[in-house]
């Protein structure tokens, strides 16, 4: 295959053709998956039973030059890695620069970088758009997070929690996100599917800057692809729209000269578009069909949903009245509809917080609802209904002794009676009632014609 | 890479560009002919005509309001919302009721029906010696650039010295998540970050500035169309209300894309050799040349430099959505309410109590918060508008639940009492032009018991029109003082006399809101809030 041009092959400037062999190997090496630590990735995933996540790992490929490998999961990369990447591609320049005194331009190169580019960029977002498309990556808040003070919130939770309350903007988003990626898979769309990324992403990597979010370096990454892909059309559509003189169009075009060259692309692109595209948005659609994948799977305590009031509350058989400064008492408690139970007390808590997307397996993993929240203290439970009693472990990675283990009684279908002991053996007494919460997010959303103007 | 060497140029030629002879093409170019523009078919013509119509009738202002306050201006004493009145305006001739018919939009329908009929009779008219359509095309594009540069700038200042969205005030970091409208959870998703809201407001500055100039309008137009596109969706999503007005921009933008979107796809996606579209009207006489500039001049000084000034002003003494004057400077901060006697019965601290305080609060400024368990009025209005008492500033209170109480004060440090007022008061129907309707309304009020604050309290709390940064002291903050003070809507209101060393145990006493005489023991705790506050902070207190 070669590139046509219909100009005679201009010489490129010296400066130009520096410029280029920086890049080329600076981005060679950002988005061809040379890490070995990679493979023994791709080597750990169950290819027999494939999650979404699986492949939205695979999308988020980036060298991992300084960083270490934690087996079953792909990170991110920093910017010692980026700064790594730069220097390697300065050796590479400079050697190149030195034997290669022949070259007048850099044509094809520039044409499949850019194409390396392309699909790496569509990947990449697309990977994105589906998880915003089918609204997973911002769930709406728990039962826990709406009885949360808005103070006790980090700005990365106030903006995923904040982008839960309406879905069908989030799967607006997402929906920007896939048509960028696919205007990237064709050659002369992809100065458009780049620019919406420009916006789009540019937004997202100063909203990761702004709310601490932990993704600031990738967004930064999938714009500086962006970048170098707009700036093939830059100076053409600098001339037209703004100095408004007559453009030559891009010259620059693969020519096929075999039958398998012109089936090997379609046949490249279809596995592209079936693996990122259908199959992915398939594997999405399922984990949105189940609930997504931030909160457990398993069902809690049946009938048990809800917040509850603490009406009297025991350790060691002593009994703490209602107070708003005793540390040691439960003010309310709340029983979410999967395995977790959170507890408000005034105890000064350390916060776990992840700012990443990820998406763990197991149940107890799932700690998007105590991530960046603090005022509350999140118990996975198992519940022996045999015996009637709860094994409660705390899911903040900062209190792992943190254990009760709580019979339980129902008076009546509102109330729950919890006895037993904590992790020190103290015992642990305490009735519950159930409050009958109307929440102004939801009553407010039913409509402004139905307002509310009492609550 | 380059294609300086194809580079024709005809930036000094009138509309010039089909003239271009063949020998000056590309020799080697695919014999693909340039596109060229050919004269204005009738199809295209009738689309201007309607698009003259309409986009003129959308950029001129139509409410006596907007010229009241264009004439009442005072240029020397200036307020960031003289500027930011003219700036902001929607068509409102027709103002259908109800008004969110259509979602609202059955304004601009109205609109282009009159365009339509307009173009119609425009159309039957026209006689033999044509119109240039060019130079048609050419200025309803001029006044569609000015309105939608001018328009979103006046936006863009209150995000750059970030007053749109403010910080959460104490009351509202202390309030549930849950216990929030999804309007006011986006405006505060916003307003935790004041850095992000200023890149927000350099981008819609940085949009509106560049339709100011012809060859960074389509730039201009692709940013605005960018950021409102997604205020747009964000206002239907979240219930923000400014649906319209953000899609004012999005048609602005779409109109100003218009023009260059052929030529671009033709370049990009076909890959032919592509003319611009270049037309510049000839301004011959001088005084053609000077008026340009001079209007030019104007709407760059006013705009972007007077009103950045005004903008610096607000943002440092009179941030518009939160009350301005400073609160009593020892009673800030978070309390506890260790004790609570309410008719000399003492009430033991419980979260469900429906009388007992919890969760009270000093904000910075004149405001005490707090919360009871019991449902009380809301008020869903997204807390904004230009009020100019502090009292009249909602924002700490709008689109929140919980059993929260906001309370502003007026307060007389000599004697140590705080006389405090409901921030919550029955909306007024705001029907513009039915003024004397309004006083009906106010009637079913029963009207507010006027001298609740001795006069010799009165002196000692002192002028609150005065009680800004002197910078910042302007006529409409003094007009607008004075004609809210007319306001005679009944609010709840508490006498409390305080007294304390430093702040930190403070003995409130006097009567409630209910008659109810109140013994309340404060103690001020610091609270360590997850969420990380910012310090880029606006007003002074």
């Amino acid at each position: 295959m070669s590139i046509s041009n219909n100009q005679p092959n201009k010489p490129w400037k010296d400066y130009e053709k520096i410029l280029f062999r920086f890049f080329f190997i600076y981005f060679l090496i950002q988005v061809v998956p040379l890490d070995w630590k990679y493979y023994a990735h791709l080597f750990s995933i169950n290819w027999a039973d494939l999650q979404f996540s699986d492949i939205f790992y695979i999308s988020r490929y980036t060298p991992q030059i300084t960083g270490h490998y934690a087996a079953g999961e792909w990170g991110l990369n920093t910017l010692a890695d980026w700064g790594t990447i730069a220097l390697l591609a300065l050796i590479g320049t400079s050697i190149w620069s030195i034997t290669d005194k022949k070259s007048q331009h850099y044509n094809q190169l520039y044409y499949w970088l850019r194409v390396l580019l392309r699909y790496r960029l569509a990947i990449g977002i697309i990977a994105y758009g589906f998880i915003k498309f089918f609204p997973l990556q911002a769930s709406y808040p728990s039962i826990s997070n709406l009885n949360t003070s808005y103070g006790d919130f980090n700005r990365w939770k106030l903006f995923a929690l904040s982008l839960g309350i309406v879905p069908g903007y989030e799967t607006f988003l997402g929906l920007v996100e896939i048509i960028a990626g696919l205007l990237l898979l064709f050659r002369k769309t992809t100065t458009f599917g780049a620019l919406i990324i420009l916006l789009f992403t540019g937004n997202v990597f100063l909203s990761n800057l702004a709310y601490d979010g932990g993704e600031g370096i990738y967004s930064l990454y999938l714009v500086s692809i962006a970048v170098f892909l707009i700036w093939f059309d830059l100076q053409r559509l600098y001339i037209l729209v703004a100095l408004r003189q007559p453009v030559q169009p891009n010259q620059l075009k693969p020519v096929y000269l075999h039958a398998w060259q012109k089936n090997g692309r379609l046949v490249f692109k279809g596995l592209v578009i079936f693996f990122f595209m259908v199959l992915y948005g398939d594997k999405t659609y399922a984990a949105y069909t189940h609930g997504g994948y931030h909160y457990p799977q398993a069902k809690g305590l049946k009938g048990s949903e809800g917040i509850y009031h603490v009406s009297t509350f025991k350790l060691n058989n002593q009994e703490h009245p209602q107070s708003d400064t005793d540390s040691l008492r439960w003010q309310d408690v709340v029983f979410e509809k999967w395995t977790t139970i959170s507890i408000k007390t005034f105890k000064k808590q350390i916060l776990d917080s992840v700012s990443t997307e990820e998406a763990p397996v197991k149940d107890f993993d799932r700690d998007y609802e105590l991530a960046g929240s603090g005022g509350r203290s999140y118990y996975h439970y198992t519940i022996d209904t045999a015996n009637k009693v709860l094994h409660l472990t705390n899911k903040n990675k900062h209190y792992p002794t943190d254990q009760l283990i709580l019979h339980y009684t129902r008076p009546d279908s509102s109330s729950l009676v919890l006895s037993g002991v904590d992790q020190r053996k103290d015992s642990v007494y305490a009735v519950l009632s159930k409050i009958i919460k109307k929440y102004l997010l939801k009553e407010a959303a039913k409509g402004r014609s139905k307002s509310i103007s009492r609550l | 890479m380059s294609n300086k060497e194809t580079i024709i140029n005809v930036a000094d030629s009138d509309n010039q560009v089909h003239q271009i002879q063949d020998n000056l093409l590309p020799s080697n170019h695919q014999k693909e002919q340039p596109v060229e523009r050919k004269g204005w078919t009738f199809g295209q013509k009738f689309a201007l005509r309607v698009s003259v119509i309409f986009f003129l009738i959308m950029s001129i202002p139509t409410s006596w309001d907007w010229y009241k306050n264009l004439f009442g201006i005072n240029w020397f004493s200036i307020h960031y919302r003289d500027i930011y009145d003219i700036a902001r305006f929607n068509p409102n001739i027709f103002q259908f009721s109800p008004k969110y018919g259509l979602l609202g939009y059955s304004e601009w329908l109205a609109i282009l029906g009159v365009a339509i009929v307009g173009a119609l009779i425009w159309t039957s008219i026209e006689r033999k010696p044509k119109l240039n359509y060019d130079s048609l095309y050419y200025w309803i594009r001029v006044v569609v650039r000015y309105r939608a540069g001018i328009g979103i700038i006046g936006f863009g200042y209150t995000k750059l010295f970030p007053t749109q969205m403010p910080y959460p005030s104490l009351g509202l970091l202390n309030t549930n998540f849950g216990d929030m409208t999804a309007q006011k959870i986006y405006w505060l998703s916003v307003g935790i970050v004041p850095w992000y809201q200023v890149f927000a407001g350099l981008v819609e500055l940085a949009a509106g500035t560049l339709l100011f100039f012809r060859k960074t309008t389509t730039l201009g137009a692709v940013l605005l169309l960018g950021a409102l596109g997604d205020i747009t969706y964000v206002n239907f999503a979240y219930d923000g209300g400014v649906h319209i007005y953000a899609s004012y921009f999005v048609l602005f933008a779409v109109f100003l894309l218009w023009y260059d979107a052929q030529p671009i796809y033709n370049l990009i996606i076909r890959e032919r050799f592509t003319l611009p579209r270049v037309y510049y009207p000839k301004l011959s006489e001088k005084w053609q040349r000077y008026t340009r500039i001079g209007l030019k001049v104007a709407t760059i000084w006013i705009f972007l430099i007077y009103l950045f000034y005004a903008e610096v002003l607000n943002f440092k003494y009179d941030p518009y959505k939160q009350p301005a004057m400073k609160g009593v400077s020892v009673l800030r901060g978070n309390y506890h309410v260790s004790e609570f006697k309410i008719n000399n019965q003492p009430v033991a601290y419980s979260s469900i109590d429906s009388v007992r305080w919890r969760d009270v609060a000093f904000e910075k400024w004149s405001t005490l918060t707090y919360n009871v368990n019991r449902p009380v009025k809301l008020d869903l209005s997204n807390g904004g508008g230009s009020p100019m008492r502090d009292i009249n500033r909602t924002f700490e209170l709008t689109g929140a639940a919980g059993g929260k109480r906001v309370f502003y004060y007026d307060a007389d440090t000599i004697n140590h009492v705080l006389y405090l007022q409901d921030k919550y008061v029955a909306a007024i129907k705001r029907d513009k032009g039915k003024g004397k309707k309004k006083d009906a309304a106010n009637a079913d009020h029963k009207k507010g018991d006027k001298n609740w604050i001795p006069k010799e309290a009165l002196a000692n709390i002192g002028d609150e029109n005065l009680k800004i940064g002197a910078a910042a002291l302007s006529t409409r903050r003094s007009r607008g003082i004075v004609e809210e003070q007319k306001d005679k809507r009944k609010r709840n209101h508490m006498i409390l006399k305080y007294s304390t060393t430093d702040g930190n145990h403070v003995i409130l006493t006097g009567v409630n809101d209910q008659k109810d005489s109140v013994y309340i023991v404060l103690d001020r705790y610091k609270r360590d809030y997850v969420l990380k506050d910012s310090k880029l902070v606006a007003g002074k207190y």
